[in-house]
């Protein structure tokens, strides 16, 4: 590198840690950050500089509520607090939660028909892709053929197949995690052609979290929990989107 | 607040999955960190999604902290602080909002404590024994630093909060920036 590009990575460094760039800056340069060892070694050298002058700031008290939502969503158990007496009532829960959704949702839908969340619409707002894991399947020679993602607190695997796979008459193809330990289990099965979508066993972060590969065998039938694979015709790399 | 062999323990217990350990951390570092997302986002509902998110992040990514690199408060500090800035600068919900909106909107949320920016330099410059460093710096320069820093202004905020120009603020800024940067070099 020269010296004008690590001149230049330093300040932009500075004015990323310190808070001056735009929102739009902002994104470009984490981007940069992800793909120039450089660019992220810069920050963070200003972020050893800078933050010991936030010490100065006055703490605050967060609300107990801050902590039950991480708890929550790092995967934490559900708060106790709930007295025994009503335990009962926890059955109702889930019915109750679906039921405020749906009419939540029915009423967002009619007071503001273009607030139907959909993926555009929170890349526009966050100016990111929501988090997710996201597989792309390739074949012997490399050629990506399979597209499969899904969000990361989601059931719904979608797929996009990218190059049509040639299936045996009535045979299907059956999508594969491949975790870090353990043997492979399977997902659910994918199309041959097109797109399409189907239901998780559970949410993608509890499936995938150490979940680094997917793969695509032909089988006779949808595999159960437990069933062995056959040989994998597919296979590529599953990575968290965030 | 724990020294911060002790946080790098409990990071270290986190980084394993430990959760008792992740909740003596938060309990350690949430106020503070709280603190500093509130200043910059002067909303109490904003700052605690963005704190939710950063102890989220904290959680996924505490096995690729690396205790070499940073102190465990700088590194958390610094994930409050991109958060906070993202969220400050997407500006979708509040980009109509001038400083000073922004300003009233927060007055009964932060109340007298809210030491003025500079004020919360010249304290900060005094703890890290670099204040002679930091008098040196020009007046001007000085009130810009601070009001990036700690309240998350923008070059435009800034022109308008000092009344200058904002090419001037700009060029302020850079100087400013560099002159820190030789202040607090020795701490990096």
């Amino acid at each position: 590198m020269n010296y004008d590009r690590a001149e230049l990575l330093d300040r932009l460094a500075a004015e990323y840690v310190f808070g001056t760039m735009s929102a739009r800056v902002r994104r470009r340069f984490q981007v940069i950050q992800r793909t120039l060892p450089a660019a992220k070694h810069a920050v963070e050298a200003w972020e050893r500089r800078l933050t010991p002058l936030a010490r100065s700031v006055p703490p605050a008290a967060p609300s107990a509520a801050a902590w039950d939502a991480i708890d929550r969503r790092t995967g934490g158990q559900p708060s106790r607090s709930a007295a025994p007496a009503f335990a009962w009532l926890a059955w109702l829960k889930p019915v109750l939660g679906v039921a405020v959704g749906v009419v939540a949702t029915l009423g967002l839908v009619r007071l503001y028909p273009s607030a139907v969340v959909n993926v555009d619409a929170i890349v526009q707002q966050r100016g990111t892709l929501p988090e997710s894991y996201v597989g792309l399947l390739t074949d012997g020679a490399n050629n990506p053929v399979v597209l499969a993602s899904s969000t990361r607190h989601g059931r719904t695997m979608s797929i996009k197949i990218l190059r049509k796979v040639d299936v045996p008459p009535g045979k299907v193809l059956q999508l594969w995690a491949l975790p870090k330990e353990g043997a492979a289990f399977p997902l659910g099965v994918v199309p041959s052609e097109g797109k399409g979508a189907f239901q998780l066993a559970d949410t993608s972060e509890k499936l995938l979290s150490s979940v680094p590969r997917l793969a695509i065998s032909v089988e006779d039938a949808a595999a159960g929990r437990g069933a062995a694979p056959a040989p994998y015709l597919l296979s590529g790399n599953c990575v968290k989107l965030w | 607040m724990l020294a911060s062999a002790d946080l790098q323990q409990l990071l270290a217990r986190v980084a394993q999955g430990d959760r008792a350990a992740f909740r003596q951390l938060y309990d350690a570092t949430a106020p503070s960190l709280f603190g500093v997302a509130l200043r910059i986002l002067r909303h109490r509902d904003r700052a605690e999604e963005v704190l939710q998110d950063a102890f989220v992040n904290a959680w996924n990514r505490a096995a690729g902290y690396q205790a070499a690199l940073s102190q465990p408060m700088t590194w958390l500090t610094a994930i409050v602080r991109n958060r906070a800035l993202d969220e400050l600068r997407s500006g979708a919900r509040h980009s109509a909002q001038s400083l000073d909106e922004r300003e009233d909107a927060a007055a009964p949320e932060i109340e007298d404590e809210r030491a003025d920016p500079l004020g919360l330099l010249e304290q900060a410059a005094d703890a890290l024994a670099i204040r002679d460093c930091l008098d040196a710096i020009d007046g001007p320069q000085r009130q810009c630093l601070a009001l990036v820093y700690y309240h998350g202004l923008s070059h435009s905020e800034v022109a308008g909060h000092v009344g200058s120009p904002i090419g001037s603020v700009k060029v302020w800024l850079r100087r400013g920036l560099e002159k820190l940067k030789r202040c607090l070099g020795a701490l990096a």
